[in-house]
């Protein structure tokens, strides 16, 4: 692989505020070379300096793609990863690892892909889990928004232990958000502009006013409350349909046993 | 014939090794059952009835727990009556390279013969650590022989040896090679129809994968690989643990509490397998938890289950308190045992559940609760927080109730009663289970061959009696008494 590229991209990466137009185009050149090598699918028996390089390429590339907002580019990135993480275990970890693994882990929440973002973590060593910060950042923000805990969430969200991880802080906050929005809507019957604009962690009325309009709720500007639409009595639906099939498997199963 | 054939020479080398196992009474000497198992090979193969093939791999288990070095070397001699010597039988000449059965001097035996002593050989050399290496060169050997070989006749044994070729993989801790191999074997076997292998092969795979934590691609092997309805019994319950587990880690927890009762039912008794047991059962328990039940009392006074299972009756009283502090005590407590069973991370999850617990019991037992209060008694950090979890308790219906923020107090809704459509449903799913149960029954039942022939001919015997009955009735001469009672 020519050395010059990788040192080019080296140089736009970190440079400060990093080249990542120049970085995409290094990339793709590099990439193609990668291909021509067989490097981007690796077999067995390559040299291990062309595995680190290899992987170098791919980690700036998932790196760059996050400063780029470009998603999807970075679920292909740790795809391609992922087999430089655990098939070859005679690479030495890369210190990048635990950060891209902790984005992805971040980025898989803020989507709602919990069941996916379980799987991913069962492939992670209980340590990690426990002790590695980049990793912990997102399992703790995974635990306090299942329990709730929505306020831990948001004193949390600039504690980022890297600086992609707060590409994440918005659909974070959007997410929380609407979690908190839906629980209000069945918790409360009426509830005070000011209370919920601080539950909700608006710091002004007319983003509030914006929101619960996106929402469609209730809003009494002189009363300065918000109204929640109690649902009517849930309607009591009998569930012919399955009842009616149900029993016509009993009778079929009956008649067998006869 | 009690002992009398126990005593020669060479089973002394057994007393000495495990002599309450030798008080036991043992019917039949293992050599003379291996013998007789070959034997029935033999006429399996020749009469190509399989049945046969089963009831000596039946045997496999509580046989291969008795030989030893030497009664081996003595059935391989006395089968091979010339030529080949097991290298299982002394540890210094452990000439694996077992080319001689395919000397033409053994025509007359068949190579399901050699297979199932293979078998033998492999598990007697797993026994040892010292000969595990050799194992694992004889186990490939045999692989790769199997696979030359081709035989129909063989699939039965052939599963058996795939199950050892994986012990033998990793007992040298090289489960992660074995994956190509048992990918390849596995495809081959289920184009074949090769059920029982195929079963084996699919749950050596599911096990290797979640040993090294590796549950996505044991999940995208589920859900592209088909497990053969027709596996035994034993196979059906490993699977259904590992489909269990695998659901549980993508939290479909309903799914993963049915396959793990399955494989609870299916399994051998407690006794016989005591470790698959209580494997099966710390799943289930942290399941049953995570899905907001508290599992059984009785669980946890099992004979078998009692004390490997103390860690886990500890978290489940810490859930059922609804303490926070309490669990991470426990938690931390047995944090390693968590870690070796595998279920650090599903452990991990509870803590959710702690919450819920105990807010569900708080909302039972108060109709009106103050937001401090429920910070007091569930160890939470601020009141804020506390009004979060609630409403959120309230959404996902953990709880029934509202919030009245002005008050900062959580009124409590009364609890639904125990009728609707939920309860029918359970009742459904309970009727539909035993359904299963009768139709599955009444396919395993065995019937006699050609024994519906004895019953037509009884019916055609009759029909021909009342065709002579009505032929006298018409002809008059037949008084009511005669025709009996039925009449």
């Amino acid at each position: 692989m020519p050395l010059q590229y990788l040192q080019e991209l080296r140089q736009a990466f970190n440079a400060k505020p990093s080249d990542l137009k120049k970085c995409t185009d290094l990339l793709l050149k590099l990439k193609l070379l990668l291909v021509e090598q067989n490097l981007l699918f690796p077999q067995e028996n390559v040299p291990k300096d062309k595995l680190r390089e290899a992987r170098e390429v791919l980690e700036i590339g998932a790196f760059v793609s996050i400063r780029s907002r470009d998603l999807p580019a970075f679920d292909r990135y740790f795809a391609q990863l992922q087999t430089f993480y655990t098939d070859f275990v005679e690479l030495e970890r890369s210190e990048r690892e635990y950060p891209i693994r902790g984005l992805n882990l971040i980025h898989l929440l803020t989507q709602n892909r919990i069941a996916d973002f379980h799987i991913t973590l069962e492939s992670l060593d209980a340590e990690a889990i426990l002790d590695n910060e980049y990793i912990k950042h997102p399992v703790n923000l995974e635990r306090w928004l299942m329990e709730g805990s929505y306020s831990k969430v948001w004193n949390a969200r600039e504690e980022a232990p890297a600086e992609e991880y707060k590409f994440f802080v918005n659909s974070l906050v959007g997410t929380i958000r609407n979690e908190i929005a839906s629980c209000q809507e069945t918790a409360y019957e009426s509830l005070p502009l000011k209370d919920a604009a601080t539950l909700l962690f608006f710091t002004n009325q007319s983003e509030l006013l914006t929101f619960a309009q996106a929402r469609a709720w209730e809003v009494n500007l002189s009363a300065g409350t918000i109204i929640f639409k109690r649902k009517d009595e849930e309607k009591m639906e009998i569930p012919k349909q399955r009842l009616i099939s149900a029993s016509l498997a009993y009778a079929r199963e009956l008649e067998q046993i006869i | 014939m009690p002992d009398v054939e126990m005593k020669p020479a060479e089973s002394k080398q057994v007393e000495e090794e495990k002599p309450q196992e030798e008080r036991k009474p043992v019917p039949v000497h293992p050599l003379a059952e291996i013998k007789s198992n070959v034997a029935l090979i033999d006429r399996a193969v020749t009469t190509l009835e399989p049945r046969f093939t089963h009831r000596v791999l039946r045997t496999l288990t509580a046989l291969r727990k008795r030989i030893d070095a030497s009664i081996l070397r003595n059935a391989v001699e006395s089968i091979y009556s010339k030529g080949w010597i097991p290298a299982a039988s002394d540890s210094e000449d452990q000439s694996m390279d077992v080319d001689a059965p395919s000397k033409p001097s053994l025509t007359d035996v068949v190579p399901e013969v050699e297979m199932y002593l293979r078998l033998l050989i492999l598990y007697q050399l797993l026994k040892d650590e010292d000969n595990h290496a050799t194992a694992l060169d004889l186990a490939n050997e045999t692989v790769k022989k199997m696979q030359d070989l081709n035989r129909r006749s063989m699939d039965a044994i052939a599963a058996k040896v795939w199950m050892a070729v994986d012990r033998a993989y990793s007992a040298n801790d090289l489960l992660p090679e074995a994956r190509p191999l048992f990918l390849a074997a596995q495809r081959t076997a289920s184009l074949r129809n090769d059920d029982e292998a195929n079963a084996v092969l699919l749950n050596c795979l599911l096990n290797n994968y979640l040993s090294f934590d590796q549950p996505f691609p044991a999940q995208q092997l589920v859900s592209k690989a088909t497990f053969p309805p027709s596996a035994s019994n034993g196979q059906l319950a490993r699977y259904h643990f590992y489909l269990g587990r695998i659901r549980a880690i993508q939290l479909n927890y309903t799914d993963a509490h049915t396959n793990l009762q399955q494989a609870i039912r299916r399994a051998p008794p407690a006794k016989t397998a005591p470790g698959f047991y209580q494997a099966i059962h710390k799943f289930f328990v942290i399941v049953e938890l995570l899905m907001g039940d508290i599992p059984d009392r009785s669980i946890f006074r099992h004979e078998v289950l009692k004390k490997p299972l103390n860690a886990y009756f500890e978290t489940v009283k810490a859930v059922r308190s609804g303490s926070l502090a309490r669990f991470e005590e426990t938690f931390n407590k047995h944090i390693y045992q968590f870690k070796e069973d595998n279920v650090f991370k599903l452990v991990l999850r509870l803590r959710q559940n702690v919450i819920k617990t105990g807010l569900r019991r708080l909302s039972l037992s108060y109709s009106r609760i103050s937001l401090k209060d429920i910070c007091v008694k569930l160890n939470l950090d601020s009141e804020e927080n506390a009004e979060y979890v609630v409403t959120k308790a309230i959404r996902d219906g953990v709880i029934e109730g509202k919030m009245v923020h002005e008050q900062g107090w959580m009124e409590c809704g009364s609890q639904k009663n125990g009728y609707g459509p939920e309860v029918s449903e359970v009742f459904g799913r309970r009727i539909a289970f035993c359904l299963d149960l009768h139709n599955q029954s009444v396919k395993a039942m065995r019937y006699p061959l050609n024994a519906h022939r004895k019953e037509l001919a009884a019916a055609e015997g009759a029909r021909e009696r009342e065709k002579e009955l009505a032929k006298e009735i018409q002809d008059g001469d037949l008084d009511d008494e005669d025709l009996g009672p039925e009449f």
